[in-house]
């Protein structure tokens, strides 16, 4: 476990005071690098293996980023900031334990995932009953931030998702629109929303078929698509089982407009859909071309770090962590602090949506911003009319 | 667009090409059970392993594709020859059993080296056949499809000629029908038993590499469903008969197909596991056995060999409880006490289901399944009945106890691995029901904010409870069961799993006492389920996946079968263990992976013996 020892930090700070004396208040406490004192510790839980794996990967680059920002910029208050990554495979039984070990820690101040809803909101009555924040990044779950006043999310609601990818297929005149979602809690809310606002605008869901998350077949699947005669298809999917839908659906020689879910967006979704998924439609909170200064900033941050395009899932990641950095700053770096910070932070700088503002009552983040994109050439461009 | 025929001929079109992909894994599964009847749990991670060493050599040599399948068998059949060698051969006097949880441990070892060596990123393979497509009714076609078919076929077909016609080929039948007369005969049968895991690898991995191309897909966690869906062909199609595989495997392709375009895709599973359990009932050998002339399988004494128990004395005994129970007052960590807690829940899961697959016989890889009914039936008559929860675990259990052996009673009069299989698909068939059966359960959606457990107004969440109640659970159940399995009914359902031949001409009826270890396992599963609902809070159809089934069973042959001892130890070895390593972050399931392997390579009884 990062920990600086106990000796060593007051000693340094005898060694900095004999040295600063009154000079020490002259000194922005921004410039100085805050690899002094004790760290302020952020509980991660999350896959580093089992079937979400990659998922945890990806998450664990959007948080060294936003720590090399924040701790090069004075941590919180001087102190660094660093997290606890324990492997939970995304597994209930062990969410559990995690969260009793973290909650009996007293170093860590706040807790982060996990990635699916089964394995976090497991964990959220043990949070909820020792006062510390669960702060699901991806938990979309419509119940995740119900489990009580602790259990916070930044996820990009789908009741704010979806009518916007709606509102993309009406301009595209897509009137009767047939729906692959996955079958898990996430697919099955997003594509009920979708569906709604679909009908809203005038238009009709003729059919939706849900997949399981392990299949790699689709063409039965694509068969009865093609057979509700819809003038588009809406893709509720991540990116790897979308660029396999999309690859599928290319060879069944199908040309119907492809609209998917924000969640298909990834350089990966490129790389494993080849050729196939030119012309696939989506909208982003997250694009990189996005003109935004944090957008770029984050962008160039990671690309010199990592020497690849970021994803979704690294953008929501950084942004978690620059988020809690701005909540400790300003509310301090007790549970509670933290809690009562996130009701009232505000104007933070997100790559995902233009300011974050929570919402008390829900305690989720309204409004992303929304990009309209699609696939050319084996690029992600922004979409024109 | 759409052809005269309508959408069916599409749908047996897309039935027939994905069945062609099913029977490359198929044919090694079956070569291998044919030869050394064990159902080959590292197969899928052979598969996988094939994808990478295919990727790699695409990528990194740009290979041409006759070069890369040659790289990739190459590869593989070494591979194969090294997991016979270390996992497998030392076990060869072991209970038949213990291979096929080495072959669990080399899975697992075999996903993490791959994992840990190339990340979990999931990578696209470059496509190394001409991409032309034939236009048949309302689908395509591709030279990737016609491919796999004749590598399929030509496998199968050399296979048949290897058996039939080469002096090794003779030497495989012979080991397959008599290991002991072969050798006698001067069969090598180590080299027959290499050659067999070669070829069988060799397959895998040129399977994996093909459906890598096909789907432009490959991640190290491939395997373990690509490995179920070749079990339930080959299954169909008759164990260890080749071209049975085949067949089976494009049943099965065109089950699932016909399956998604009566009821939906996501019936698709669902639909399929119900046929297998159909076929088992109705043709156990599978559909393409001969008469019933199928060859009984050599279970007396040899599937669950008895062993010396390790009596552990009852002063050790109720040391061991006093211990257990007094611990909370020592050790205050919620971490340690919520971690024991769940361990001693997964100790009385385990304990139900040595009874039925150790005391009575049944193997059974479902057992994840009565943890879900238990666990909804529980959160169910609390939420929606507004049943006290110290009122509705318990009735849970009973509910459980019920459905659970309904649920199994077709698979009553099956035999060996024929029962292991048909209650892997009916823990899947559990699964799948919750996953669509939406008006009840949620489907997706899930069960959330489920009241924690309590009693008389108090509520029990804090990690010492936990702890406390699962063990009082767990000692009740433990000794109801040790008085079972000591009495006349007890020693009637030993008498069944050594020989049910003999059993049943001294008038002892299978089915009943069958229905009556299921009946108590589903209880004591049941209850275990319900607590775990109301620890959780949320459970949806994730929480109980076939991984659980899998490491219930892989706790009771670790810690010895029908030992109720055993079960226990097993269960805090198999729920410890991954915490214990959690210092190796990354590193730690292939750690546990590993140990698994040490254990069983040096306990293949079990650790405490089996009772």
């Amino acid at each position: 476990m990062p920990d600086t020892s106990s000796v060593s930090y007051p000693s340094r700070r005898a060694i900095l005071s004999m040295i600063g004396a009154g000079a020490a208040v002259a000194i922005d406490p921004r410039s100085l690098n805050a690899q002094s004192g004790e760290p302020v510790l952020i509980g991660v839980c999350g896959p580093l293996t089992g079937q979400y794996a990659q998922y945890g990967a990806q998450w664990k680059k959007g948080f060294d980023l936003a720590l090399d920002e924040i701790n090069a910029s004075g941590g919180i208050k001087g102190r660094p900031l660093k997290y606890v990554f324990e492997d939970s495979q995304s597994d209930p039984r062990q969410t559990v334990s995690i969260a009793r070990k973290f909650v009996a820690d007293d170093k860590i101040v706040v807790e982060v995932g996990d990635f699916s809803s089964a394995a976090s909101m497991a964990a959220s009555p043990i949070y909820q009953a020792a006062s510390m924040v669960q702060f699901g990044f991806t938990n979309s779950h419509p119940k995740f931030t119900q489990g009580g006043d602790f259990i916070w999310s930044n996820a990009v609601n789908q009741a704010d998702e979806m009518p916007l990818l709606a509102d993309f297929m009406k301009d595209l005149g897509l009137k009767k629109v047939a729906a692959l979602y996955i079958n898990s809690d996430w697919g099955r809310t997003a594509k009920d929303i979708l569906a709604e606002a679909i009908k809203k605008r005038g238009g009709e869901m003729v059919g939706a078929e849900g997949y399981l998350a392990d299949e790699k077949d689709f063409r039965s699947a694509i068969v009865r698509v093609r057979d509700f005669n819809p003038d588009g298809i809406a893709l509720i999917s991540y990116y790897p089982d979308g660029a396999q839908i999309t690859r599928q659906i290319k060879n069944a020689g199908l040309t119907l407009p492809l609209v998917a879910g924000g969640s298909v967006y990834s350089p990966k979704f490129i790389e494993l859909g080849g050729d196939s998924v030119n012309g696939v439609l989506t909208t982003v909170p997250f694009f990189p071309d996005d003109p935004r200064p944090v957008v770029q900033a984050f962008v160039k941050g990671f690309k010199a770090k990592f020497g690849e395009e970021p994803d979704a899932y690294n953008g929501r990641a950084y942004d978690t962590i620059i988020l809690l950095a701005a909540v400790m700053r300003q509310s301090g770096t007790g549970r509670a602090d933290i809690k009562e910070g996130l009701g009232k932070i505000s104007g933070v700088p997100s790559v995902v949506y233009g300011t974050v503002k929570f919402d008390p009552e829900t305690r989720r983040v309204a409004n992303p911003v929304t990009s309209r994109i699609k696939v050319e050439n084996g690029k992600w461009v922004a979409w024109t009319k | 667009m759409t052809s005269s025929f309508g959408p069916w001929l599409d749908y047996t079109i897309n039935g027939l090409v994905v069945g062609n992909i099913y029977a490359l894994l198929a044919v090694g599964l079956a070569l291998i059970y044919g030869v050394s009847h064990l159902i080959n749990f590292a197969h899928g991670s052979i598969y996988m392993v094939g994808a990478y060493v295919g990727w790699l050599s695409i990528t990194r040599l740009g290979t041409p594709l006759p070069v890369t399948l040659l790289c990739v068998v190459v590869a593989c059949g070494l591979l194969g020859v090294l997991i016979e060698r270390v996992a497998l051969r030392p076990l060869r006097n072991a209970p038949r059993i213990a291979p096929l949880l080495s072959t669990i441990g080399v899975g697992v070892v075999l996903d993490q080296l791959v994992q840990l060596t190339f990340t979990a990123d999931p990578r696209g393979v470059p496509s190394q056949v001409p991409d032309w497509r034939i236009q048949i009714g309302g689908g395509t076609i591709g030279a990737l499809d016609l491919l796999i078919g004749a590598i399929g076929l030509a496998s199968a077909l050399l296979l048949f000629l290897f058996l039939r016609f080469t002096k090794l080929g003779w030497a495989v039948r012979a080991t397959a029908l008599d290991r002991d007369a072969a050798q006698q005969c001067g069969v090598d049968v180590g080299r027959v038993s290499s050659t067999v895991f070669a070829i069988a690898a060799a397959l895998g991995g040129v399977s994996g590499l093909l459906v890598g191309m096909y789907y432009n897909n490959i991640d190290p966690n491939m395997g373990y469903h690509a490995g179920l869906k070749g079990i339930v062909a080959q299954m169909i199609g008759g164990m260890g008969n080749v071209p049975g595989a085949i067949a089976g495997s494009i049943i099965l392709g065109l089950i699932e197909s016909y399956g998604i375009a009566i009821f939906g895709t996501s019936y698709r599973n669902l639909f399929a596991f119900l046929a297998m359990i159909l076929i088992l009932v109705l043709k156990p050998d599978g559909i393409f056995a001969r008469g019933r002339g199928q060859a009984q399988e050599p279970l007396t004494g040899t599937f669950i060999a008895p062993s010396a128990p390790v009596r552990l004395p009852w002063s050790v005994i109720g040391a061991a409880v006093v211990i257990a129970a007094a611990f909370p007052l020592f050790v205050k960590s919620g971490y340690i006490l919520q971690t024991l807690g769940i361990a001693w829940l997964y100790a009385v899961l385990a304990i139900s289901l040595t009874l039925v697959a150790g005391t009575a016989g049944q193997i059974s890889l479902g057992h994840a399944g009565l943890l879900a009914i238990g666990a909804y039936a529980s959160a169910l008559l609390v939420q929606k009945m507004g049943m006290p929860v110290a009122l509705g675990v318990p009735l849970a259990g009973v509910l459980t106890a019920l459905i659970g052996t309904l649920l199994v009673y077709p698979a009553f009069r099956l035999r060996g691995h024929y029962v292991t299989i048909a209650t892997l698909g009916i823990g899947e068939i559990v699964t799948l029901v919750i996953l669509n059966w939406d008006r009840v359960t949620q489907g997706p959606i899930g069960l959330s904010g489920i009241p924690p457990l309590s009693a008389f107004g108090v509520k029990a969440t804090s990690g010492g409870w936990i702890y406390e109640i699962s063990l009082v659970l767990l000692l009740l159940l433990a000794g109801f069961q040790y008085r079972l399995q000591r009495s006349h009914l007890g020693r009637t359902m030993r008498a069944m799993r050594d020989d049910d031949v003999a059993a049943r001409s001294y008038g002892v009826a299978l089915d009943r006492y069958k229905g009556l270890a299921f009946s108590v396992a589903g209880f004591s599963a049941g209850v275990a389920g319900a607590i775990l609902a109301h620890v959780y809070s949320y459970i949806n159809h994730e929480t109980f996946t076939s991984q659980v089934s899998l490491m219930a069973l892989t706790m009771v042959i670790l810690g010895g079968l029908g030992n109720i001892s055993g079960g226990v130890l097993g269960a805090i070895l198999l729920v410890g263990l991954p915490e214990v390593f959690r210092f190796a972050q990354e590193y730690r399931m292939l750690i546990y992976g590993l140990a698994l392997l040490l254990l069983i390579r040096f306990r293949p009884q079990g650790l405490l013996g089996t009772e």
